[in-house]
């Protein structure tokens, strides 16, 4: 028993300690440096950053010409199957391009009256330049979902920065080296992004889920009882992590469960080749009426700024309830009158089809007259006429209808 | 078979093949991921370490490996360090193996990988959501270990292949 537990020492010291002739450093001293880096690595020392960004530099970099191989044979993979489906997406790409340009001018006014009143609530304006970067490492890990781009600290990039595919979001900066940066996309488990679900207005938080789809979670109760199947999904701006109305994707319900809802990204993060990073600059908005006040009492006290904000929202959104009651108003109003017009027209309608039936059957009068001077006496029993009918009997009237010939 | 000329620049290409394999499938996560298979995928630098190491091949340094595990981190995003403790963990499992083994066989040594790697992506897992509160699939997981370990004897097989031409 006691030789077993000896053996068993021996190995697993000579495992630990037992340098070969080619290995400079013992395993146990690896280890041992391993978990000095891991400890290193959740402090946030400055050092440790450089570090990780000249590493994260190289490294990148390296994987992207490594890649190029595997990457080529990949893409020559997806073009082949893009050009077999070709023409069938080049059709439906054409209607939803008809589709797009109506719908593009009406966004286009919606833009405009949503930066207005942006600049009306807030003390300041977002103005964004969109930065196009080329994703340099996309290895789809089964753990963790992120890209790498070729933009960083360089290019103003920050950790937060918003990014986007066309216009639609895809994720947000995580780590920022001189010239890359890593970007958590939305389906990885550690992303959650406060959302808005459009028509119905529910604010939720998508979350990842490792798959090419999000899952909607921490949202309001009964939520099982409403159709939200379609619905648009797009960031509600909460938390000012992301920007506000930016769209992220679709409601499909799931099989089998009625109160759980995925989400379908408009982007599919697996083919994305390019994106757009945003960079902000927030610029002070000088209201007139605020320099005005602003020089007259030479009070720089945030709070006061804070409240006056707030008051001026009020205002607004006051004035935009206001206005809505009004519409509302109106447009009861309208409905009122409309139905009163449709009443009126179905009247009309109804003393319209009356006239023609009594106009339809003077017509057949006028007609059996005409016929009835012409062949009544063909038709009319007499004393030479035996086969005539007594004058108003049915047999008389189809007679005369038949120009003076008796029905068989 | 090949013949190389010993001390040749093709036969020193040929002999560090195998460290040369595992930094490219580092950088290149060469893990077929991007066949879009939903329930697969497999850690071919686990299957590379475990074998190589537990031939005790000489161009196989620990160093290297260590140093592989880091830019795997540094591709993966992951925090510096959990690779390389993991590559090696699996350097001291199979030099304990190798100490305790008198007869070396291709099904315990596959099943010793196995509960190796098992081993590993649990602790790796603990660090990971204990230490780094990342949110994990425990299902990639499981997955991830079952296709390395059904994978292994394939590779095996190959790595096999390779030793006899450089021994011939």
């Amino acid at each position: 028993m006691a030789s077993s537990r000896d053996d068993f020492i021996i190995a697993i010291r000579s495992a630990f300690l037992k340098k070969s002739t080619q290995q400079k450093f013992s395993l146990l001293t690896l280890v041992f440096i391993s978990i000095f880096i891991i400890v290193l690595s959740s402090f946030d020392l400055k050092f440790i950053r450089y570090l990780k960004a000249g590493i994260s530099e190289v490294v990148y970099r390296s994987s992207f010409i490594v890649s190029i191989p595997e990457n080529f044979l990949k893409n020559t993979f997806f073009e082949i199957r893009e050009y077999s489906t070709f023409f069938q997406n080049y059709k439906i790409n054409k209607e939803e391009l008809n589709e797009l340009k109506s719908k593009s001018i009406s966004d286009k006014i919606t833009q405009f009256e949503n930066e207005e009143l942006k600049e009306l609530i807030n003390d300041y304006t977002l103005s964004s330049d969109k930065l196009l970067a080329k994703i340099i490492v996309d290895h789809d890990s089964p753990y963790l979902k992120s890209i790498i781009i070729n933009k960083g600290s360089k290019d103003n990039i920050k950790i937060g920065t918003n990014i986007y595919d066309r216009s639609y979001l895809v994720g947000r900066v995580v780590e920022v080296n001189y010239k890359t940066s890593r970007v958590l996309l939305l389906s990885d488990l550690n992303s959650n992004v406060p959302v808005t679900i459009a028509p119905q207005n529910i604010q939720a938080i998508i979350t990842g889920t490792g798959e090419n789809y999000g899952e909607i979670k921490y949202t309001r109760e009964g939520i099982s009882n409403l159709n939200l199947e379609d619905s648009i999904v797009y960031t509600s701006g909460t938390g000012a992590i992301f920007k506000s109305g930016t769209p992220i994707g679709r409601v499909v319900a799931v099989t089998g469960s009625s109160n759980r809802f995925k989400v379908d990204f408009y982007s599919d993060f697996s083919q994305l080749k390019y994106i757009f990073a945003e960079l902000v600059t927030k610029t002070e908005v000088k209201n007139e009426d605020q320099q005005v006040e602003i020089e007259n009492s030479q009070i720089n006290n945030t709070a006061d700024t804070k409240l006056q904000i707030l008051e001026d929202e009020k205002k607004i959104i006051e004035q935009t309830n206001l206005k809505f009651k009004d519409e509302n108003e109106l447009l009861k109003i309208k409905i009122n009158n409309l139905n009163k017009q449709i009443v009126d027209f179905r009247n009309e309608v109804y003393d319209q089809k009356q006239i023609i039936a009594q106009y339809n059957i003077d017509l057949d009068e006028i007609e059996f007259l005409r016929l009835n001077l012409k062949f009544g006496h063909t038709c009319r029993k007499s004393f030479l006429n035996n086969d005539g009918f007594e004058v108003g009997t049915s047999e008389y009237k189809s007679c005369v209808m038949n120009k003076g010939q008796a029905n068989d | 078979m090949t013949n190389f000329k010993p001390r040749g620049f093709y036969f020193k290409f040929y002999s560090f093949l195998p460290i040369m394999v595992l930094f490219i499938s580092v950088l290149n996560e060469f893990d077929l991921n991007y066949l879009k298979l939903k329930y697969f995928s497999f850690n071919f630098p686990f299957i590379l370490i475990f074998f190589f190491t537990l031939k005790d091949f000489k161009n196989f340094d620990y160093l290297l490996v260590f140093l592989a595990g880091l830019v795997n981190d540094t591709v993966v995003g992951l925090p510096l360090g959990i690779s390389s403790l993991s590559y090696i963990l699996i350097c001291i499992a199979t030099s304990y193996l190798r100490n305790i083994t008198i007869r070396p066989n291709p099904i315990k040594d596959w099943f010793y990988f196995l509960l190796v790697i098992g081993l590993i992506n649990s602790i790796n897992y603990s660090i990971l959501t204990l230490f780094f509160s990342y949110d994990l699939l425990l299902l990639s997981y499981l997955v991830n270990i079952f296709f390395t370990f059904i994978l292994y004897m394939f590779f095996a097989y190959l790595f096999k292949y390779y030793l006899k031409g450089l021994n011939d």
